[in-house]
């Protein structure tokens, strides 16, 4: 195919999902991110510790809403989060005067980490991007930025999708563990 | 990818479009992450992947003919050319006095002996006779089989994978393999045609 005919895509958008299925993935978002924002701004105020980041958002719309996909999968999820945070909070400290070049060395290197160890989930990325990018506050808690928040709030937003993804009947979560 | 496959869809590509793709989707219930173009890429991969399969696992004993015509070496070529022309094939088995397959006499055999510029299809030896005075088998008249026949004779077992089948018959440019059994004995025979028999190919079941 011509360079430029690439450009013009060759086939058409999934069709739209039904409401019910519109309506659980709604409910699953509100809930995943409403367990880690609550512990976040209710139970962790005050403490040092951080619950809730940005790139869950992003992990939200792929377990609620393509539950389906492989990148949505627990493998996935929990190995996203924890392999690009090692690779965000190690670049940061490798390189802390130079964002300009910590930044997309993260975020490259976490997306090479998770398709070599078959964790491909984008917000990994974020996940790594945010380590570097985040603040005072994120670049204080050095690894722990690994477990908390990366990987206990990546694990209860997966408990949160195992319970609200498997109550439908058309519905079942995961496709697979590992 | 994309080029490659539509320059092969004529092949074995089922004909299925990304319209039947998007209807198939939204009969599941959730979102998809995938695009119609890239399942029917899967789609048509895998079939051929089916495909394939299906012509590994069918042996010759699932498509050859039973029903052989053969000679024997000592078979005068007169008789040869009487039944082949009588049972309608292109090609016979030659078996010797213990009944081993020993060799394939064909057409092309006589084509060859026939045709005087090397050209070995009926044509040329039309033009031979046209050109020249009386009958081009005349030079090999009171012959036997094994004056002309092949020899060794390329054979399968009853359990050869078709796809070997189809494999010799390009690699060795033959149009038929004798079929042994397990003791050796001609069993039946497979041709080119016989491979049309095959379940890819009929739309049925083997």
């Amino acid at each position: 195919m011509k360079y430029w005919q690439k450009m013009r895509g060759t086939t058409k958008s999934p069709p739209r999902v039904s409401l019910v299925e519109i309506a659980w993935s709604w409910l699953g978002a509100f809930l995943g991110i409403l367990a880690v924002a609550y512990l976040n701004y209710q139970i962790l105020s005050g403490t040092t510790l951080v619950m809730v980041i940005g790139s869950f958002g992003a992990s939200a719309v792929l377990i609620y809403g393509a539950i389906k996909s492989p990148l949505a999968q627990p493998r996935n999820l929990m190995g996203g989060h924890v392999f690009s945070a090692i690779i965000g909070v190690s670049v940061y400290k490798l390189l802390p005067a130079a964002p300009w070049m910590a930044a997309p060395l993260a975020v490259a290197t976490a997306i090479a980490v998770m398709h070599a160890t078959r964790t491909l989930h984008p917000p990994g990325g974020a996940t790594a991007l945010i380590a570097v990018i985040g603040g005072a506050k994120i670049h204080s808690l050095g690894y722990w930025y690994v477990l908390v928040p990366a990987g206990l709030g990546a694990l209860i937003m997966l408990a949160v999708a195992l319970l609200v993804n498997n109550i439908p009947r058309t519905r079942s979560y995961p496709e697979y563990w590992f | 990818m994309v080029e490659r496959l539509t320059a092969d869809q004529g092949k074995t590509a089922p004909d299925i479009s990304d319209e039947d793709i998007y209807e198939a989707m939204k009969e599941i219930p959730g979102y998809l992450d995938i695009t119609p173009g890239d399942f029917k890429e899967v789609y048509v991969l895998a079939y051929r992947q089916a495909q394939e399969r299906l012509l590994h696992r069918a042996t010759a004993k699932e498509i050859m003919t039973r029903e052989v015509a053969w000679v024997r070496v000592d078979t005068p070529l007169q008789e040869v050319a009487e039944l082949m022309a009588q049972r309608g094939v292109s090609g016979v088995p030659v078996l010797d006095g213990a009944n081993r397959v020993v060799g394939v006499i064909s057409e092309k055999d006589f084509l060859k002996r026939m045709s005087s510029q090397g050209i070995t299809n009926f044509m040329a030896v039309v033009a031979g006779c046209l050109r020249d005075k009386g009958c081009k088998a005349v030079g090999i008249r009171g012959r036997q089989a094994d004056d002309l026949m092949n020899s060794p004779a390329v054979t399968v077992r009853e359990d050869t994978p078709v796809l070997e089948i189809a494999r010799l018959f390009k690699e060795k440019a033959i149009n038929r393999v004798p079929v042994l059994d397990a003791q050796g004995r001609l069993a039946g025979i497979v041709s080119r045609g016989d491979l049309l028999n095959l379940a890819p190919f009929r739309g049925g079941k083997a």
